[in-house]
């Protein structure tokens, strides 16, 4: 255990150190500033709207900060060499992934922790704070969304440089949060082979929809019951589950050249 | 005494899309026994590093075997005893010196009191100041991020140290350093497997050499036995490598 807790540490100095996340938090720092100094004509509803286009901000930023940040953890390793002493120490090619994976999250989930409480504390100066169970259930799924996305941007750049990757990854889960929803909607108007592709598709490809709480957030619907929480929840765990093994298949007989091999 | 290294017939190809497939190891054997400095020569596209890859499990073989202290090199526990600095080191830039050394000791699970006292010999051992040390190593020079890289290829203490043209980017001054190190770990009874194209280094530090030709170990023993006495290691290698 100590060897992936001692790479995802280094997942999250990099994150502390390098930019990217301090310019994410300036710029919703920004939009909520601007978000809070919105009277429209002094109608009534500019809470939910503070809430709601918050809420889509942080959701944009932490799949860009996510994706960027797993994306490149494995190709920088290999592009820079550091590949080569660090699988030379007492390590597993599993412990990598899975460390560069925990990393990846938690650093990814404390910036979508700093995300909520920066939104959380400008709705409440604008007279509507949140309900505490939804936010906290909207926050949990969202770490859900965060771990697939992780491992999503692993499980891409251990074939693929981290250019092709992140690509990849943002075609791939942004058809699963627009595209992939809308399938049943179509089926009904297709038979034949075409439909049962498409069905075949709806079911293979994750459904990141699941985890957005958003709607239920902005409009005070109050919280999800337990059981269908915990059912989302728990598909949030398989699916991570089975792009980090498909990680490690991919990974575990990976063939480093740089430099003279030969 | 196990040796420290065991390379038996080990044969390494490559598939080739346009032909047949490209051998880089064509049944090599030799033993590196515990306490030598081996120097592994031989020219560009020899298969030195291919070689090095195999004895850290980086490479699978296409036949024979490789064996670290008796172990198999694909097993994690085979990796406990060694140090390796590659042929192009580089560390986390966003790391200071001292973060990396202890980043290269906890994946060796060493605790935190044992880490602090031990990098602060090592630094001293590799002649890097303390607070550079504790500076960026996105600011240091070439030849600082060599020393930090050797300096975590040292952390957990190897019996058997693997470097891969370990003056490459050193100043004289440097390289002079490393030459003391490899001494002072040979004194130590360490082992130490290292390949260079500097053969003048290799004539200053090691006992026992292996050359190695498209493949294929062309001499191997001690130098003094295998070099004629009116002949420099050099000629020596000149002279196998193109016959």
């Amino acid at each position: 255990m100590i060897p992936i807790l001692t790479l995802a540490r280094v997942v999250w100095l990099e994150l502390l150190r390098r930019k990217d996340f301090y310019v994410l938090l300036c710029l919703l720092t920004a939009l909520c500033a601007g978000l809070l100094s919105l009277d429209i004509f002094g109608l009534g509803g500019i809470v939910a709207f503070i809430k709601d286009l918050g809420l889509l901000a942080i959701w944009i930023l932490v799949w860009i900060l996510t994706l960027n940040l797993s994306v490149r953890q494995l190709p920088r390793e290999e592009s820079q060499g550091t590949i080569f002493p660090l699988l030379a120490k007492p390590i597993s090619r599993l412990e990598l992934i899975i460390g560069k994976w925990l990393g990846c999250w938690s650093a990814a989930g404390f910036a979508t922790f700093c995300f909520y409480v920066l939104l959380a504390g400008v709705a409440a100066l604008q007279g509507g704070a949140f309900t505490p169970l939804v936010l906290a259930q909207g926050f949990i799924l969202h770490l859900a969304a965060v771990a697939i996305l992780a491992a999503l941007g692993i499980l891409l750049s251990t074939r693929l440089n981290s250019d092709a990757a992140a690509t990849l990854a943002y075609l791939i889960s942004g058809a699963c949060t627009l595209v992939i929803p809308q399938i049943p909607g179509v089926l009904t108007t297709l038979v034949g082979p075409r439909r049962d592709l498409l069905l075949a598709l709806y079911f293979a490809t994750p459904h990141l929809e699941l985890f957005d709480l958003r709607r239920r957030l902005v409009h005070d619907w109050g919280p999800l019951p337990t059981q269908p929480f915990l059912i989302i929840l728990i598909y949030g765990v398989l699916i991570t589950f089975i792009l980090l093994a498909l990680a490690w298949l991919a990974y575990r007989r990976k063939r480093f050249v740089r430099g003279d091999i030969l | 005494m196990t040796p420290a290294i065991e390379i038996d017939r080990l044969s390494v190809s490559f598939p080739s899309r346009s032909g047949p497939d490209i051998v880089a190891l064509d049944n090599i054997s030799f033993k590196v026994e515990t306490g030598q400095v081996f120097g592994f020569l031989g020219p560009n596209g020899a298969g030195k590093t291919t070689t090095l890859h195999v004895l850290l499990g980086f490479l699978n073989a296409s036949g024979g075997a490789a064996r670290i202290f008796g172990c198999d090199v694909r097993a994690s526990i085979a990796r406990e005893r060694i140090g390796f600095l590659p042929e192009h080191p580089d560390a986390y830039r966003f790391l200071t010196g001292w973060e990396s050394l202890l980043v290269a000791g906890r994946l060796f699970r060493l605790p935190h009191p044992v880490l602090a006292d031990r990098i602060e010999t090592i630094l001293a051992l590799i002649g890097l100041p303390l607070d550079i040390a504790r500076r960026s190593i996105a600011t240091y020079s070439r030849g600082q991020r060599q020393r930090i890289c050797l300096a975590q290829a040292l952390i957990n203490e190897p019996d058997l140290l693997i470097l891969d043209e370990p003056t490459g980017g050193l100043d004289p001054l440097g390289r002079r350093e490393v030459r003391t190190l490899i001494q002072n770990l040979k004194a130590a009874g360490k082992t130490v497997f290292f390949s260079s194209h500097e053969l003048s280094e290799v004539e200053l530090v090691c006992d026992h050499v292996a050359l190695l030709a498209r493949g294929r170990i062309v001499a191997q023993g001690a130098i003094r036995d295998l070099i004629p006495p009116d002949e420099r290691l050099e000629q020596y290698f000149l002279r196998m490598v193109q016959s």
